[in-house]
């Protein structure tokens, strides 16, 4: 697959799609995944880009920085973590991130899973 | 006996212009706007220098594909940007990281856990200084593997880090992590069986001693 497609969360097929790229990469190390990405291969791998997306300002006041906590995270911490990578490219779907991520980890969990039990 | 607070994160690093001064620095966890604004911003000179191992890593495919992939294996990988003081004293993103929370160990005679840097990157000085405004860009090679030294101390790794020097670094990559005092495992020497079956040489880690000397070393920053 080189097509590389924006990505819509949204979209059921596509997270069928992300969901079995995620599965075919998790069988590969991490120093695979290090060597292709650095390679050019990232397109190849995992074939989507977000949608555009309004770009953050380039300066932050020291104030308005959320530093990041050197301490574990709870599980809670660790989904918004999660939910605030995802890509999301309308007011609706920013409104839903957490069940857009919530729901790519269980199509994933899923996934990996059933390729477990193959 | 009083145990000693956790480790903050460095909130300063020396100067890539003159290493005896410092510049204030700040972490953050990092978002998919973060991502994409270092594409945005960084991506396109990143990519036209050929010595730079991380010139085709686009952040904002790779965050949420590093997470996708590492929860599938069961794990949680923790992105972090580091931010530079402008002139204008605001702060602008400097500097990006992806590590993977409780990875085995690389160093077999020391079985246990880990935080495996996977990607590491710090932005051009050139675009920082001529586009961002920050005259007096820092040298953020340390502070990247000490953040990932202190979280892995705080989690109860004993500061033990692992990483995988990207072939596209050369050998300059290699040298740099020697500098900084990790360990290499030499080509053909065993792995943990979860990490890979091949050891191409490139690998480096940390063990307890040697994070405590890192994180020691900045200590005074923090």
């Amino acid at each position: 697959m080189s097509e590389f497609r924006h990505l819509d969360t949204t979209e059921p097929a596509q997270m069928g799609t992300v969901a079995e790229a995620v599965v075919r990469l998790s069988t590969f190390s991490e120093r695979q995944i290090l060597d292709l990405v650095s390679g050019g291969q990232l397109g190849e791998l995992f074939p989507f880009r977000p949608k555009a997306q309004t770009l953050p300002p380039d300066s932050v006041a020291e104030e308005d920085l959320e530093e990041a906590s050197t301490l574990p995270m709870t599980r809670d911490q660790k989904a918004a973590l999660i939910q605030s990578s995802m890509p999301s490219s309308s007011a609706s779907v920013r409104n839903n991130r957490l069940a857009d991520a919530l729901a790519w980890q269980e199509e994933v969990l899923r996934s990996a899973d059933e390729d477990s039990h193959r | 006996m009083a145990s000693s607070p956790p480790r903050r994160f460095a909130r300063r690093a020396p100067s890539k212009v003159n290493p005896d001064r410092f510049v204030d620095i700040r972490v953050t966890d990092m978002t998919a706007g973060d991502a994409l604004w270092w594409d945005r911003k960084f991506g396109p000179h990143h990519a036209r220098d050929r010595k730079r191992a991380d010139r085709f890593w686009a952040w904002s495919v790779l965050l949420p594909m590093c997470h996708l992939v590492q929860l599938a294996k069961r794990r949680f990988c923790r992105p972090l940007v580091i931010w530079t003081r402008a002139d204008n004293r605001r702060f602008v993103r400097a500097g990006m990281s992806i590590l993977i929370d409780d990875y085995p160990h690389l160093d077999i005679t020391d079985p246990s856990q880990s935080n495996f840097l996977w990607f590491i990157s710090a932005g051009d000085s050139a675009v920082l200084t001529k586009e961002l405004e920050v005259s007096d860009p820092p040298s953020l090679g340390r502070v990247l593997l000490d953040c990932a030294v202190v979280l892995s101390e705080n989690s109860g790794f004993g500061g033990r880090i692992g990483l995988h020097a990207a072939r596209q670094g050369g050998q300059r990559l290699l040298d740099f992590y020697v500098k900084c005092g990790l360990a290499n495992l030499s080509q053909g020497t065993d792995l943990p069986p979860l990490v890979t079956r091949k050891n191409d040489g490139r690998f480096f880690y940390a063990g307890v001693s040697a994070a405590a000397r890192l994180a020691a070393l900045l200590d005074p920053d923090r």
